[in-house]
């Protein structure tokens, strides 16, 4: 068969599970989000709402915008966080020889744990009785023992940051290990030899050159963290009360607890707008890269 | 103005000897050439002086100091890397004004010798370029304007002009040449050109697996090879050296006399001879007669090569000489120019 | 005496080890305590011991009704292979021809499959929901290797790619000159070659696949269960049985562990997808 004709029949199969698994799911979750549905009952889907499940979410439910909240600070602190200490990491880790690599080997460990794993051993390690942390937290600041992490919202909210933080760090820092590995060594050397001290070499030379990695290192881990469910659903279940709830919980609540699937495919499309943008940005910058 | 010192220096990974016990001094001034092949132990030699690799054992100095513990930039040096190295995010001017900027020149003076120093590699209308934007001689400009902005004891270039093509580098050559000269600056230059080292340098210092075997002027590395090496890396056509004994004396090699010498008879000779040293002329006229293996017409002359016995011996003749393969030829050696070397020990036998 | 260079540079070495060593440690610290808590007696999990008799109680108990981890495990397995097994061949292909063939919209159709990573799945499960409901694939294997085939497919399409991308072109070029047809090259020539590759996406799907959890989660129930989901239960039902967990956890873990070990260089590029590489 002539190549011309070939090359779309290799191709065919895999766009095809692609699309109809990714493409068309979203469109229908998108005609779900203007009927009022409910799950249970056999002639699903019902009444046609029109855009009204979008402006039940915007106008009048508190808990929608509480979704929203936690999820925006939850992204911002936790790309801000994993960036900066997977950067520290990489920066410590780069320069290579025995002892660097072979913990470079190590760093895959935490990272092949699932966030739904991760979200249970902090679990563990958070209880206020025999939690790991709370033990260590207690010997280094007596009287703070025993504080009840996972029920104080506030609290909560930061254990499933320090998590969730915890478990991107080996991924992040791997990527940036390899964005340092592509600086050329001769700018770095040069800098050595023009007079630039190590924290200006940091500073002039490395970070200026990372730039790339480090834009698809933030675009990517804010990705993820917008769409974390598997840790808060293990870890918190959103709780307490909605302290931890992220949109992504918030639609699997709406939608398989309630059962209120027209109004939770609405709130999972409004999620999908900052997912877009996002997305748009990551391919742009890849391919941009590729281009040169 | 300063000089630099190497005594006793080796550098060692593991079981590897890069630079095997050497010792070098270098002239205030002087503009010496690190000359030989890959792995040689020549750039890593550089990377010492600069600062760039700790020695294991061997002091450095520069201008009568010790250096060894000294970082690269506290060392006063100037280096011009082989890739350029240059801030790929930072235009040619601001290439050129790091070094001062990083060492606390003020801020005031800093454009006025920028703009000198780019001046002085003709640059001047490109400051406000990046490197991306520059052909490959214009960036090892902006390299060589980045390392004499400082005016710093010592200038180092690693193989500056070997991502240059062919004309480039002849032109870059001169300009490098006069430039060294005119700042007085003490240069170690390192290089696996011997077209480069030749006409560079005030000394060349020939290197081969860590050691050097050779350290003389240009002039007495090609008339005066004191190694096997060094006579077959230096010169372009490569000298001839032709395995074989003395006895009887004459010179024998593949089973025949080639060669009429007053000599010691011994075994395990090597005869070297340079192309521009023999002479193509009528078969008897000469001192052997041999088939042409190859004739390649350089345009300035014809290299004939001709066959004898296993071996090949290459002369140089005059551009106008047409010479079917196979043909014989007679070879006619001028005695006063050949060189004896031990096969065994390289090293030369007559004085 | 002001500190010489090297010996400045000797110091800060130093502290860098340390801070490599503290991170480290902070790294492997739970998952080192979640590993102890699985050989732990109940009453050890609760003092926080660190010494202690170990037993491999747990691990029996949880194979035992009602957990069931047995079963658990044996789907999680069946669906991870099955859905490798379907996924690599459609992936080699496309890798194959984005890898070789010019195409119009080839970009463009890269882009869009990369893109496709980053629709949230709660947005993609609620139809699959809805439409496994009716098809009757709710809470069966087959459904499963379904989902999990068009959720691993992107990463494979571009690791596959990116390994034939650099295979060199030259012996399959010589064998189209020789009078193979385009079928044949890839089966004699590009497949072999392109092994390693192969076998390094296979483990890193094989790895989403295992710790898939969303739609594990919401299409199944009780037969089709796996086991990150199979956790979640533990949860539920046994509130305080940490031991029984930690047990659990660990064979979730540690075949992910081996399999990523053996991957480990070409982790990276998998997960961003080309981005870095």
């Amino acid at each position: 068969m002539r190549d011309r004709y070939l090359k779309y029949l290799l191709v065919a199969p895999a766009v095809l599970v692609v699309f109809a698994t990714a493409v068309w799911p979203l469109f229908e979750s998108l005609r779900y989000s203007f009927y009022a549905g409910r799950l249970s009952r056999p002639d699903f889907p019902q009444a046609f709402l029109g855009a009204e499940n979008y402006l039940w979410a915007v106008s009048e439910e508190p808990a929608f915008w509480n979704s929203v909240w936690v999820t925006f600070l939850f992204t911002i602190v936790t790309v801000a966080l994993t960036t900066v200490l997977a950067l520290t990491f990489a920066l410590l880790l780069a320069p290579g020889g025995r002892f660097r690599v072979g913990i470079q080997a190590l760093l895959i460990l935490p990272f092949a744990m699932s966030p739904a794993l991760i979200g249970v051993s902090f679990r563990f390690m958070f209880n206020p009785e025999f939690g790991l942390f709370d033990a260590f937290f207690g010997a280094l600041m007596p009287g703070f023992a025993d504080i009840a992490w996972l029920s104080d919202p506030v609290l909560a909210f930061w254990v499933v940051v320090i998590a969730d933080v915890w478990g991107w760090i080996p991924f992040l820092t791997l990527v940036l290990i390899g964005g340092l590995a592509s600086i050329p060594q001769e700018t770095l050397e040069a800098g050595r030899v023009d007079g630039a001290s190590g924290a200006r070499i940091l500073r002039d030379i490395t970070l200026p050159q990372l730039k790339p990695v480090l834009a698809v290192v933030i675009i990517l881990k804010a990705i993820f963290s917008l769409k974390t469910f598997d840790l808060v659903y293990m870890l918190t279940n959103g709780g307490p009360g909605n302290a931890t709830q992220t949109l992504s919980h918030y639609v699997y609540f709406n939608g398989f607890k309630y059962s209120n699937i027209g109004y939770s495919a609405a709130v999972a499309w409004l999620l999908v707008i900052p997912m877009l943008l996002l997305t748009y940005a990551y391919t742009r910058l890849v391919f941009a890269r590729e281009e040169q | 103005m300063a000089g630099v010192s190497l005594r006793d220096v080796t550098k060692r990974w593991g079981e590897f000897i890069g630079v095997d016990n050497q010792s070098l001094t270098i002239a205030d001034q002087e503009f010496l050439v690190l000359l030989g092949p890959s792995g040689c132990g020549k750039t890593t030699t550089m990377r010492m002086i600069a600062g760039l690799e700790e020695p294991t054992s061997g002091d450095i100095l520069i201008g009568e100091r010790r250096v060894n513990d000294d970082l690269p930039k506290d060392r006063d040096i100037a280096m011009v890397f082989q890739n350029y190295g240059l801030y790929p995010h930072m235009t040619v001017a601001e290439n050129i004004a790091y070094p001062l900027k990083v060492r606390g020149v003020a801020r005031g003076d800093i454009p006025a010798r920028v703009r000198t120093a780019a001046e002085q590699v003709e640059l001047s209308d490109f400051l406000e370029r990046k490197p991306k934007a520059l052909s490959g001689g214009q960036r090892q400009r902006v390299a060589l304007a980045r390392a004499i902005v400082r005016t710093p004891q010592v200038f180092l270039m690693d193989e500056p002009l070997s991502n240059l093509d062919a004309k480039l580098r002849v032109t870059m050559r001169a300009e490098l040449k006069n430039l060294s000269h005119r700042l007085r600056v003490t240069t170690v230059y390192v290089t696996h050109d011997q077209i480069e080292a030749m006409t560079l340098a005030d000394r060349v210092a020939v290197m081969h697996k860590g050691r050097i075997q050779q350290l003389g002027t240009p002039v007495e590395i090609y008339n005066d090879p004191r190694t096997l090496f060094v006579a077959g890396f230096i010169g372009s056509p490569a000298m001839n050296l032709i395995n074989g004994e003395i006895r009887d004396g004459a010179f024998h090699a593949e089973g025949r006399a080639i060669l009429a010498i007053s000599a010691q008879p011994r075994a395990d000779i090597v005869l070297g001879i340079r192309p521009e040293d023999i002479s193509v002329v009528q078969p008897g006229a000469g001192d052997l007669d041999a088939p042409v293996f190859a004739s390649e017409n350089t345009g300035e002359s014809v290299l004939v090569t001709v066959r004898v016995g296993a071996q090949r011996i290459t002369a140089k003749a005059d551009r106008y000489t047409e010479l079917g393969i196979d043909t014989t030829v007679g070879l006619k050696v001028d005695s006063s120019h050949i060189y004896l070397f031990d096969r065994e020990s390289e090293f030369r036998v007559d004085a | 005496m002001p500190l010489s260079g090297r010996q400045q540079t000797r110091i800060w070495n130093g502290l860098q080890v340390v801070l490599i060593l503290l991170f480290t440690l902070i790294m492997l610290v739970p998952i080192v305590w979640i590993a102890l808590a699985a050989f732990k007696q109940h009453v050890d999990v609760y003092q926080l011991k660190l010494f202690f008799a170990p037993t491999l109680e747990n691990f029996r108990t949880v194979f035992e009704e009602p957990y069931s981890l047995g079963r658990k495990l044996r789907n999680s397995t069946v669906v991870a292979t099955a859905t490798v097994l379907v996924a690599i061949p459609i992936a080699t292909l496309a890798a194959y021809a984005f890898s070789r063939f010019d195409m119009r919209g080839r970009t463009l159709l890269l882009v869009l499959i990369l893109a496709t990573q980053f629709v949230p799945a709660v947005v993609i499960v609620l139809p699959f929901f809805v439409m496994f409901r009716d098809l009757g694939l709710l809470d069966t294997l087959r459904g499963l290797v379904l989902i999990n085939t068009a959720i691993v497919m992107p990463f494979a399409i571009w690791m596959i790619k990116g390994f034939i991308d650099g295979i060199p072109i030259d012996t399959e070029e010589a064998a189209l000159v020789d009078g193979s047809s385009r079928i044949q090259v890839i089966r004699n020539i590009v497949l072999p070659m392109a092994a390693p590759g192969l076998v390094t996406a296979s483990i890193f799907c094989f790895i989403i696949a295992w710790n898939e959890f969303l739609f594990a989660l919401i299409l199944t129930n009780r037969d089709a269960v796996t086991l990150p989901v199979g956790l979640a239960l533990f949860k539920a039902e046994e509130g305080d049985l940490w031991n029984l967990l930690a047990a659990a956890g660990i064979i979730i873990m540690v075949p992910m562990f081996v399999l990523a070990l053996i991957i480990r260089k070409h982790f990276v590029q998998g997960m961003t997808m080309g981005a870095v590489r």
